[in-house]
């Protein structure tokens, strides 16, 4: 999103440590009011950058501007951004309208203020107004996330973040507190930036999704066109399951194209990314078919997955369970259109 | 899994047992305090509280009262700073330092008290100090404000960074932050801390013998009335030091449950 005046810059961003680069020079534009998810496997750095922003530690090089004024120079305190911390960090110590408050009374705001702005964000984030007085230690984790959510939106940040608050709940309240977060995001009009390593948090939260990987943004796009452009087999891989074919000079190797398919990738090399609901079982007409035979089954629900042993690898299909048609062992044709294939350059590919 | 009759009665007799060992003797003393004989004999013939009334009057045993409590006094006050300060150097801030510091800081501990006496008076004398009750708190420091930064350490293991930086992200100074949260988390630990202190301070007799000089504290007075000129005040002043130690840690206790009931951590 190459916006005329993104509320954060981050330019050149570098950090290391010791001999460790844990972020390699990385760029990114946050437009105002964006929900933007920055998703990785742990170690990829994404807790580094997040604490880059946040001014928990301070960069080797590069710049962090938030609208005209860098940020990067001034001290965690000063900055007009607040974090929501994956342990929480409520203070044990405090009220559940104490702590609410904290940034308030950090301001030197007068009680009665304070309380009222409180019991707002109590009301905000659908906690019971009595709960003003109750000890953190009362709290269930999905109030006590609430609680961290209304102390952070008491500080009023130009910028709110996220370090994988919810990663220590169960299933459901996840489920739950995504939807609750994305309707907040909504409802508030803040900047929001999610750290997580789950993409199926990122997927129904964000607008957009960063991935990181070894210290640099992999791709940043809306999850749509992470989902079908991947840029490299390992946003491809990180987006869900998925089939790998190898392109050379336009052919692939153990699969027949169609007219239109070797129109579509004449001279091309790298890979070919399909994702296994692409791929039909028995198809009357497709642009790339391939052959083989069943090596296992299982059932999800409402959809059946194969694994097929073929010429051109192991390949994954997922249909629709009423048209299953095979068992394990029986030999199988499937297909795919040629509008259902990604392709990754070989160039591409090799500087992943 | 089900206990026969037998072995539970065992297990009350062998309970009885160890509750006597410890505490029988203590109780003699206190016997021997209220007896109203010059030397210490059992069974005792005769009761009276007058000894008491004579130790409280007596300037000697005031004396003492007053040397013991300030050096407890001020080591208490000294080892829960020291504590605080010491255990955020030994638990939370990484530093350059600090694996050998952590080790280094435990090390008085393991010598033992009448080595560690001994050699604190020699510098005491090297360095041309007269030894009194002042030197004997610099001594009992020594051994106490690494216990003390122990117990402080453990609080301050278990809990969570993020507190900190989550307060700095919020605004607060570092001066904010140390108020508003490091203080008040810490505070259980240090109460403990000064207690301990307190109780290892009071009780102290081989740091006391080495360097307080001709000052005297109550163990000390004990000892050298037990090996020469017994007085009948002995088993009455033994029991006004584990008063002082009793009434301190019904202190504390109170100290703890009022804490509880005010703001309840973790």
């Amino acid at each position: 999103m190459s916006d005329a005046s993104p509320i954060l810059r981050i330019s050149a961003l570098t950090k290391t440590f010791d001999d460790f680069t844990a972020l390699h020079g990385v760029d990114l534009d946050v437009a105002e009011g964006e929900f933007l998810a920055i998703v990785g496997p742990s170690g990829s750095g994404k807790t580094t950058l997040i604490r880059l922003l946040v001014g928990m530690d301070d960069p080797t090089d590069g710049a962090i501007w938030l609208r005209d004024q860098r940020i990067d120079v001034i001290p965690a305190n000063k900055r007009p951004t607040c974090m929501v911390f994956q342990s929480l960090a409520l203070f044990p110590h405090r009220t559940v309208g104490q702590n609410i408050e904290f940034p308030l009374k950090l301001r030197g705001v007068k009680p009665a203020v304070r309380k009222e702005r409180a019991l707002e964000l109590l009301d905000l984030l659908r906690l019971p107004r009595d709960y003003y007085s109750k000890r953190i230690q009362q709290c269930s984790g999905g109030e006590k996330q609430r609680v961290a959510l209304a102390r952070a939106l008491a500080f009023d940040p130009e910028i709110l973040f996220f370090d994988e608050p919810l990663s220590a709940l169960d299933y459901r309240l996840r489920k739950t507190l995504e939807k609750e977060l994305k309707d907040l995001h909504r409802r508030t009009g803040k900047t929001f930036i999610y750290i997580t390593h789950s993409l199926e948090e990122a997927m129904v939260m964000s607008d957009r999704i960063a991935i990181m990987r070894a210290g640099r943004f992999e791709q940043i796009a809306p999850a749509e066109e992470i989902y079908a452009r991947p840029v490299s087999p390992f946003v491809a891989e990180f987006m869900g399951e998925v089939n790998f074919l190898s392109l050379s000079a336009g052919t692939v190797a153990g699969a027949e194209l169609s007219p239109a398919a070797q129109a579509a990738l004449a001279g091309q090399s790298g890979t070919l990314v399909i994702r296994p609901e692409s791929l039909r079982l028995a198809p009357q007409s497709a642009d790339l078919i391939l052959s083989g035979t069943v090596a296992a089954e299982y059932l999800l629900g409402s959809r059946v997955q194969y694994r097929i042993d073929s010429p051109a690898g192991e390949l994954t299909v997922e249909v629709l369970r009423e048209d299953a048609v095979a068992g394990v062992g029986a030999p199988v044709s499937l297909g795919c259109d040629i509008s259902a294939v990604h392709a990754i350059a070989e160039a591409e590919d090799a500087a992943a | 899994m089900k206990t026969s009759r037998l072995a539970s009665a065992a297990l009350l007799a062998y309970g009885i047992l160890i509750l006597a060992f410890l505490y029988l003797p203590l109780v003699s003393v206190g016997l021997a305090s209220v007896s109203k004989a010059r030397y210490l004999s059992f069974p005792i013939r005769k009761y009276n509280t007058d000894w008491y009334g004579e130790a409280l009057a007596s300037d000697t045993v005031q004396n003492l009262l007053w040397i013991s409590l300030k050096v407890a006094g001020i080591v208490t006050v000294s080892s829960m700073v020291v504590g605080f300060l010491g255990a955020l150097a030994f638990a939370r801030y990484s530093w350059r330092f600090r694996k050998p510091f952590q080790k280094l800081i435990l090390l008085p501990i393991f010598f033992p008290q009448t080595v560690l006496g001994l050699a604190l008076l020699m510098w005491i004398n090297a360095l041309g100090i007269v030894p009194s009750w002042k030197t004997a708190i610099i001594a009992h420091l020594v051994w106490i404000a690494p216990i003390a930064t122990l117990i402080v350490s453990i609080r301050a293991f278990s809990f969570d960074p993020a507190l900190e930086e989550a307060a700095r992200d919020m605004g607060a100074t570092q001066w904010q932050v140390l108020r508003e949260v490091t203080i008040p988390l810490l505070m259980p630990g240090v109460v403990s801390a000064g207690l301990f202190a307190f109780l290892l301070s009071w009780g102290n007799f081989p740091l006391s013998l080495f360097t307080t000089g001709a000052d005297s504290t109550l163990p000390e007075w004990l000892f050298a009335k037990m090996i020469s000129g017994y007085s009948p005040l002995v088993p009455t002043v033994g029991m006004l030091t584990v008063a002082g130690s009793a009434a301190l840690v019904a202190l504390g206790l109170i100290l703890a449950w009022a804490l509880k009931r005010l703001r309840p951590t973790t």
